[in-house]
């Protein structure tokens, strides 16, 4: 507890009723991340977190504690979590107080990801795809080059291990259209879900895309349920 | 109220006096022009107001005059008794004044009503038969405060110290509560009606008799008409019908009481169903009642599973909503949630498919009935907890018929405004409040019991009747509710805190309603009557007390009262529960708000405001089951928001300025007003500042 004292910690929510299917969980969000996805939400998060006043571990666990009875599990998220050094005694801290723990990551460390796994310190990852597997797609999302091979291995970590885990992949209008979500369910190919998000105007790191109209809901729907085909395929 | 025209056809012709040969035509309440007759004012005076009939004389020549010479070819019958009126007051004939006073609209009013909504009451859509409501209303409500109450009491309702509910429908109890048993064992026999319905061998004919029986209801009581264990009362008629069949079924009775609005005002008859996955403790060892009013020679707890397969096919409907995918408003489903529950085989997918329902549309409610306890839950709140003599009534359901007479509201922050931080004048004003509100309470008691002992041939003949040896209103049973409206703003007031801000708060609060719950208990014994605490839906009341308090104590209200003070859309924070916009989150929410659903006999609720997030059902169930074993709280609803466009018909998630679809701003936005779903565009001003500080709970189900 005392290491993790200087943790720099941006954002909690006490109560998630949606950060994990089945779960009350608390979330944690950590600043910086090594993407600038154009419609990132958090973006304060990434380009100026030092005005984001830190709430104390202590404050948090204390919560925790006193919830007990209700929270299940923490989320940690970000921002990128996996750039937080001391990521592993965090969870290793929170798991031994009892609770459930769950990473939301971009899959850009996979170092750290099979570490977290290798020592059950992790029991569900949400994993982030942000477009068809290739350099030029992914590069147009993330504005972050070469973290490609790191994102696959990630994949493959996950796809392989026996952690609980899903895929999400955000749709934007323009970046994604029919065939890239087809082809990035099957990119994933053996996973066991792919969660496909409708994208959301408001507040967009790239102010550009704020005029864009998000997909209807009946796309985003019969897209589910396609990938949904492939997927158990 | 005479007429004077009434007293014209009852009368013999009186002397003719000399100015009766004017050409003055008197347009009279009978739809006719009568020649001028003096002897009619006199005779109205003596006969409503028994005034002297030296005195009448007098008057009635003194109004005769001003009416010469005004030198006017035609007067109206309510002129003429203003005129009268007029000559009361200055003859100090104040007591006859009242007696004489005639009840009814001005004409501007009139023309507002037919052409503008009425907004006391979203649940009321606007058309000729919504005018005839609101005008019947209008006078009875007239009626109610000159008649039935004492001067007192209708004067602190007037002033806005205590809410009377429902004045406009003085001639009826309040709510009902009831079971399907008493049409099924005794078919659809009502009086006056002009046919009577052997009890029903049909699933479908007894939904039709229950329709009907809901009807006859509402036309007779002001509130919601409650069911209890619907789908276990329904089962014995669904042996060897098809899953096909009993969805059908379940179709039929959400559509028939969601689109039946045929009850007073146009309005969609009020309903609550009460439903179980498990067979009620209760009811296990009852002879269940089948078709044709028949005992089936099994008990209800044989039927578990035709009643779980009716349950199921419920919540499959209410899924997939009417139409265009909106929520069904009615009939309301409430859910029990008891131990029971956990141990009945499937209960996880059942929690789970209810759950769905809960974050698709919002429509469910989950009820929660902790240790033995059974309730039956109506009206946006209202549960009676069964006692033992309900236990025995439980073994021929057919009996078990409770009502609730009438509602009373105090109206809390004004209290605060008049005690000045005096804790000894605040409770000291409380118990004065309370006082009123029960003597509002025997009142109102003293009438219907005058309106119920006329019997068969009284208004309330339905109420009388005694198919059972019983009459079917056992006044001996009802209860007198006393809502509160604005805890929150009166411990503000008081303390400097919201009930939010700190635990002395919450502490205080809890004292109040304590106290209140207290005297109930006090007043009971003394009235030999049932006085319990209700949360009050206070749909209009809390807007009502805030603009009441913001005219009389403006200094200080205007610091407490909620919403927009410039535009007026100003509220109180409702009953007992948290501001709508304090960013507790929905653990601290159903924890602090239970803390005082166990003070409050007749049942409360905590909102769950959902906004446009769609949480897992999964996640949902998880905080249910969590709620009914951390928390005191008796129930709760999530409430999402939809938008539905006018010109394409489709409704999608989440308040929108305009049709994501079409593009059309033609859009109405739907969401849970108080203990129902309603479209915005019905709401008073009130409820519209409530809902623009809702916590939609963003932070805790945004995605």
């Amino acid at each position: 507890m005392e290491s993790l004292a200087s943790l720099s910690i941006k954002g909690f929510i006490e109560a998630s009723f949606v950060d994990w299917p089945g779960k009350l969980c608390s979330v944690i969000f950590f600043p910086r991340c090594n993407f600038r996805c154009r419609y990132c939400h958090n973006g304060p998060l990434l380009t100026n977190p030092d005005l984001l006043q830190d709430i104390p571990f202590s404050h948090i666990m204390n919560y925790l504690q006193r919830e007990r009875a209700w929270i299940d599990g923490v989320c940690l998220s970000g921002g990128e979590a996996t750039l937080q050094p001391k990521l592993p005694d965090i969870f290793a801290y929170i798991k031994a107080q009892g609770f459930l723990t769950k990473l939301d990551t971009n899959g850009s460390n996979s170092e750290l990801l099979r570490r977290l796994i290798d020592e059950r310190l992790v029991d569900y990852v949400a994993m982030d795809v942000k477009a068809v597997l290739d350099e030029r797609s992914y590069c147009a999302i993330t504005q972050s080059a070469s973290v490609l091979e790191e994102v696959k291995q990630s994949i493959r970590i996950l796809i392989d291990s026996p952690v609980e885990h899903e895929f999400r992949l955000t749709v934007v209008p323009s970046y994604h259209g029919p065939d890239e979500i087809l082809q990035v369910a099957r990119d994933l190919n053996g996973a066991s879900r792919l969660r496909i998000q409708n994208f959301n105007p408001a507040s967009v790191l790239d102010s550009s895309l704020e005029s864009l109209k998000p997909f209807d809901d009946d796309f985003i729907d019969r897209y589910q349920q396609q990938v949904n085909t492939i997927l158990a395929h | 109220m005479g007429s004077l025209v009434e007293l014209k056809e009852r009368q013999a012709p009186v002397d003719v006096h000399e100015t009766t040969d004017m050409a003055l035509l008197v347009r009279t309440s009978s739809d006719n022009l009568a020649g001028w007759d003096r002897q009619k004012i006199v005779d109205a005076m003596v006969r409503e107001a028994d005034v002297p009939d030296d005195v009448a004389e007098r008057i009635s020549l003194d109004v005769e005059e001003t009416i010469v010479r005004a030198g006017i070819k035609f007067v109206t019958a309510p002129l003429i008794r203003e005129l009268v009126d007029a000559k009361l007051i200055e003859c100090g004939l104040e007591d006859a004044r009242k007696k004489h006073t005639r009840l009814g609209v001005p004409l501007y009013d009139v023309d507002q009503m037919i052409l503008h909504p009425n907004k006391e009451n979203a649940n009321v859509p606007h058309g000729p038969e919504a005018t005839n409501l609101t005008l019947a209303e209008g006078i009875k409500k007239e009626y109610a405060l000159l008649k039935v109450f004492t001067a007192d009491v209708g004067d602190a309702h007037m002033r806005g110290d205590i809410h009377l509910h429902d004045l406009g429908f003085i001639d009826r109890p309040y709510c009902s509560g009831q079971s399907l048993e008493y049409i099924k064992r005794f078919g659809l026999s009502l009086p006056n009606s002009l046919s009577i319905a052997k009890p029903a061998r049909q699933p479908e004919v007894l939904l039709a008799h229950m329709v009907k029986f809901a009807a006859a209801l509402q036309s007779h009581f002001a509130g919601a008409i409650g069911w209890d264990a619907v789908n276990l009362f329904f089962a014995p008629y669904l042996e060897g019908r098809s899953d096909r069949e009993v969805k059908q079924l379940a179709q039929m009775l959400i559509y028939e009481f969601s689109q039946q609005a045929v009850a007073r005002g146009g309005q969609a008859i009020f309903t609550d169903i009460n439903l179980y996955w498990e067979v009620p403790k209760h009811f296990e060892n009852v002879p269940a009642i089948g078709p044709g009013g028949e005992f089936t020679g099994k008990t209800y707890g044989e039927y578990e599973k035709e009643a779980q397969r009716f349950v199921w096919a419920l919540f499959d409907v209410y899924k997939e909503g009417d139409g265009t995918g909106r929520p069904f408003f009615f009939p309301k489903p409430l859910v029990h949630i008891t131990e029971k529950l956990f141990r009945t085989e499937g209960w996880q997918d059942f929690l789970h498919h209810i759950c769905d329902v809960a974050s698709e549309k919002g429509t469910t409610y989950f009820v929660f009935d902790r240790g033995e306890t059974a309730k039956i839950s109506e009206c946006c709140r209202l549960s009676f907890k069964l006692n033992a003599s309900d236990i025995e009534d439980a073994k021929s359901p057919w009996k078990m018929r409770f009502s609730a007479l009438q509602n009373v509201t105090v109206n809390l922050p004004r209290i605060g405004y008049r005690s000045k931080g005096n804790d000894t004048a605040l409770f000291n004003s409380l118990r004065a409040m309370m006082e009123l509100a029960v003597k509002a309470h025997l009142q109102k008691k003293y009438f219907i019991e005058s309106l119920l002992a006329l019997g068969d041939s009284g208004p309330l003949a339905l109420l009388t009747m005694a198919t059972d040896g019983a009459p079917y209103l056992r006044m001996h049973r009802a209860s007198y509710l006393i809502g509160m409206v604005g805890l929150n703003e009166l411990v503000k007031i008081h303390t400097g805190e919201g009930l939010q801000e700190s635990k002395r708060a919450i502490k205080f609060g809890l004292k109040v309603i304590s106290e209140m719950s207290l005297l109930c208990k006090k007043y009971s014994e003394m009235h030999d009557m049932h006085f319990v605490l209700e949360q009050t839906p206070a749909e209009s009341t809390a807007y009502r007390f805030a603009k009441l308090d913001l005219r009389d104590y403006r200094d200080h209200a205007q610091n407490f009262v909620r919403g927009d003070v410039a535009t007026g859309h100003i509220y109180y924070t409702n009953s007992t529960c948290l501001p709508v916009g304090s960013s507790e989150n929905p653990i601290e929410r159903v924890r602090t708000e239970g803390l005082f659903h166990p003070l409050i006999e007749a049942g409360s609720i905590t909102h769950i405001w959902l906004g446009e997030s769609k949480p897992a059902k999964e996640s949902l169930a998880n905080f249910v089951i969590k709620v009914f074993r951390e928390t005191q709280n008796d129930q709760i609803a999530f409430s999402p928001e939809f938008t539905n466009c006018l010109a394409c018909g489709r409704t999608v998630r989440g308040l929108q300025p305009a049709c994501p679809h079409c593009g059309s701003d033609k859009v109405d936005g739907i969401t849970r007003i108080t203990g129902y779903f309603t479209k915005i565009s019905s709401w008073n001003k009130g409820k519209i500042g409530e809902l623009r500080e809702r916590n939609k709970n963003k932070g805790f189900f945004a995605k």
